[in-house]
């Protein structure tokens, strides 16, 4: 079979991934070689669905010997059509996208061919060649398969700049439900398996010159939203828990697309993109604002709003803080208000020490105003007379057409900061 | 009002700042425009700024001693914006960092400073997304070649990143905008001027790459989220042009 056809066949089978960054990793290139890793990562295309096209996102094969209901490439689909790659097949598709800037490296993942070693092996194999071979010096990320040996795992790590294992469901009886062959602790192991192999090499980076490498951009995982019936708060309660106890990179949430009936494995609630979105919004808030996830949600007010973001749903709730006053507030209390970002907040602390601020200088340094506003007062003074009542706060701040913003998802593509 | 007019080179403009600042001319007083476009009138007076290289090294010198190398690069950048206003956000930027020092670049409540900061700003995102966007082909004899027409004149802020990254090949990177292109030997990167180029003889088996190229940028998208406004507004149409896939074109 010609090569094109398995690259049809193969990448329709991986696109429900999700992740498919190239951040974490920066690498000059090297005489002789070829590649570089890029830190912040780089987009080379976007799909036709808007997202980022940065590495060749390809299964090694769609044979699968598991059944699990959420997967297209589950054993009991026959309808179908199985390949194979062989290394030599995929290496050389991989050098010569690359050369042409088509991609950014490579994001490997396969099903369950045979049993999870020998899979585990092949993905290895290529990976391998790539870096030995080849030379290559681009960016690799590897699926880890749940159920495979220790040492392939260990293996793995020298060549791959990041590993994920995906968690898959939220919960053990989800997973049991609708994975039926995969176990908890499968994953759970060699996740914690790489989180140590990766403090090792950091401590040993910093001692020694020739230190083996092992996963330098880091660990992720990716959880299904929808497929199961776990509501938000227990979806960013786990997220919150990985991100301390694994120190995962990043979760990715994935919403449940059907593929094919499947009784067992029928779409809950809400079926959006925008509760996907949702869900990386308040994601955000863990890693970069200083929030907890019993702070954004809890058991008795569990789901995401889908008309207002979640920072505009935890401050609505919380109206005793504000109105903040921006000439004085630390950078911590100027996270929390709706409308400033990161960006932002730093800029209104290092432009006050000029003097202080007023409305337009805040517009001018990238506060969105339009939300902002309600909750903020310069120099004592609040922008609008609008009075502070909640309920009409949050008409006023319902986004009328939500749009998906990837700047959100991936900022670190497009945001070239100073 | 006064106008100064330069020849659009950068070195021409850091010579009409050199000449500004000696005249003592205040900020909102003067602009600082391109000759070459310039329209005359009876009310404004003209002073024609003759490119110096020795003035232009100077200013260089003292941006960089007062106001570092993130300071020097923020003019530098926006320089290569082609903005025709350039000139005169860069005189009235210099006005005010030159009050403050430094630490001025940090002050972005302030209209100067976040003016020059958001053309350097524009610069760089471009920049950044053509060091995706950029697809080489193979040339018959092995050489990679790549075209695009580039808004802001970046031309030189993308070698670096692929010498780096194709260090162990031969490249061109061509802006026929511009009609220039940068020649990457193996060893050192060189830009030279360059018309377009016609009957381009491609390597054997380019076409079937690029056409596993075009079949996979397809099937990677999920159908069913088709999402063409998001795909516009991450990917502008002006670029498509030299993408070897072609968004939203029916796959057969
Ligand atoms: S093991 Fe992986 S590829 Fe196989 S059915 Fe399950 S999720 Fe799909």
């Amino acid at each position: 079979m010609e090569v094109l056809e398995k690259l049809a066949i193969l990448a329709d089978s991986a696109k429900y991934d999700v992740s498919c960054s190239s951040s974490g990793s920066s690498r000059p290139g090297e005489k002789n070689a070829l590649g570089s890793a890029s830190l912040p990562g780089i987009c080379h295309s976007f799909s036709d669905d808007g997202r980022c096209i940065s590495l060749l996102k390809i299964l090694y094969t769609n044979k699968c010997i598991y059944d699990c209901g959420y997967c297209i490439n589950r054993s009991s689909n026959d309808e179908l059509k199985r390949v194979e790659f062989t290394p030599d097949e995929l290496v050389d598709l991989m050098i010569q996208f690359y050369r042409r800037n088509y991609i950014e490296g490579l994001f490997l993942s396969s099903g369950v061919v045979r049993n999870p070693n020998y899979t585990m092996e092949q993905l290895i194999e290529v990976v391998k060649r790539l870096r030995t071979v080849e030379r290559f010096n681009g960016y690799i990320h590897l699926k880890g398969i749940p159920g495979a040996d220790a040492k392939l795992i260990e293996e793995a790590g020298k060549y791959v700049d990041r590993i994920s294992i995906n968690i898959e469901l939220p919960t053990t009886k989800s997973l049991r439900l609708l994975a039926p062959e995969k176990s908890r602790i499968d994953m759970i192991n060699p996740m914690m398996q790489i989180k140590e192999g990766i403090e090792e090499y950091r401590s040993d980076k910093g001692r020694f010159k020739n230190a083996q490498k092992f996963v330098p951009a880091g660990q992720t995982t990716q959880l299904i939203v929808g497929a199961s019936p776990e509501a938000d708060y227990n979806i960013l309660r786990i997220a919150e828990s990985f991100y301390k106890k694994m120190d995962l990179k990043r979760v990715y949430y994935s919403s449940y697309i059907p593929v094919g009936n499947v009784p067992s494995c029928q779409p809950y609630g809400e079926m959006s993109l925008m509760r996907e979105h949702r869900i990386y919004q308040a994601d955000w808030l863990l890693r970069f604002y200083g929030f907890r996830a019993g702070e954004i949600l809890t058991e008795e007010d569990p789901f995401l709003e889908m008309m207002i973001d979640p920072k505009c749903q935890w401050a609505l709730r919380n109206m005793q803080y504000f109105p903040i006053e921006i000439n004085r507030a630390d950078l911590m209390t100027l996270l929390r208000i709706p409308g400033i970002g990161n960006v932002t907040a730093r800029r209104i602390l290092a432009s006050r020490k000029f003097g202080p601020l007023d409305f337009d200088a805040l517009k001018r340094m990238g506060v969105v105003l339009k939300r902002a506003k309600y909750f903020i007062t310069c120099r004592g003074k609040m922008m609008t007379a609008a009075d502070q009542n909640p309920f009409l706060i949050r008409q006023l701040l319902a986004d009328v057409s939500p749009q998906i913003s990837l700047f959100e998802i991936y900022p670190n593509q497009f945001g070239v900061s100073s | 009002m006064k106008d100064y007019l330069y020849d659009g080179s950068f070195e021409g403009a850091l010579t009409g700042i050199y000449q500004m600042f000696n005249d003592r001319v205040k900020a909102g007083e003067a602009r600082l425009v391109w000759a070459a476009t310039y329209q005359r009138d009876c009310f404004t007076k003209v002073t024609e700024v003759e490119t110096d290289p020795s003035k232009a090294e100077k200013v260089t010198r003292w941006l960089l001693e007062e106001f570092g190398e993130i300071g020097f690069r923020r003019a530098a950048y926006a320089y290569l914006s082609d903005d025709d206003q350039y000139g005169t956000y860069l005189f009235c930027f210099l006005k005010k960092m030159n009050r403050l020092g430094e630490k001025g670049l940090d002050f972005f409540a302030d209209q100067d400073i976040n003016k020059v900061y958001k053309i350097y700003n524009r610069v760089c995102r471009e920049s950044h997304l053509l060091l995706g966007l950029i697809r080489f082909m193979e040339l018959e004899n092995g050489i990679l070649y790549a075209t695009f027409e580039p808004t802001a004149n970046i031309l030189t802020l993308l070698t670096g990143h692929f010498k780096e990254r194709l260090s162990n090949q031969i490249w061109v990177i061509h802006d026929t905008k511009r009609k220039i292109a940068a020649f990457y030997d193996g060893k050192e990167v060189y830009i030279r001027p360059l018309d377009e180029l016609e009957d381009l003889k491609l390597s054997g088996s380019e076409k079937a790459y690029q056409d596993m190229w075009k079949t996979y940028f397809k099937r990677i998208a999920i159908e069913r989220r088709n999402n063409p406004r998001q795909q516009m507004h991450m990917m502008p149409k002006k670029y498509w042009k030299f993408l070897v896939e072609k968004p939203q074109e029916k796959t057969k």
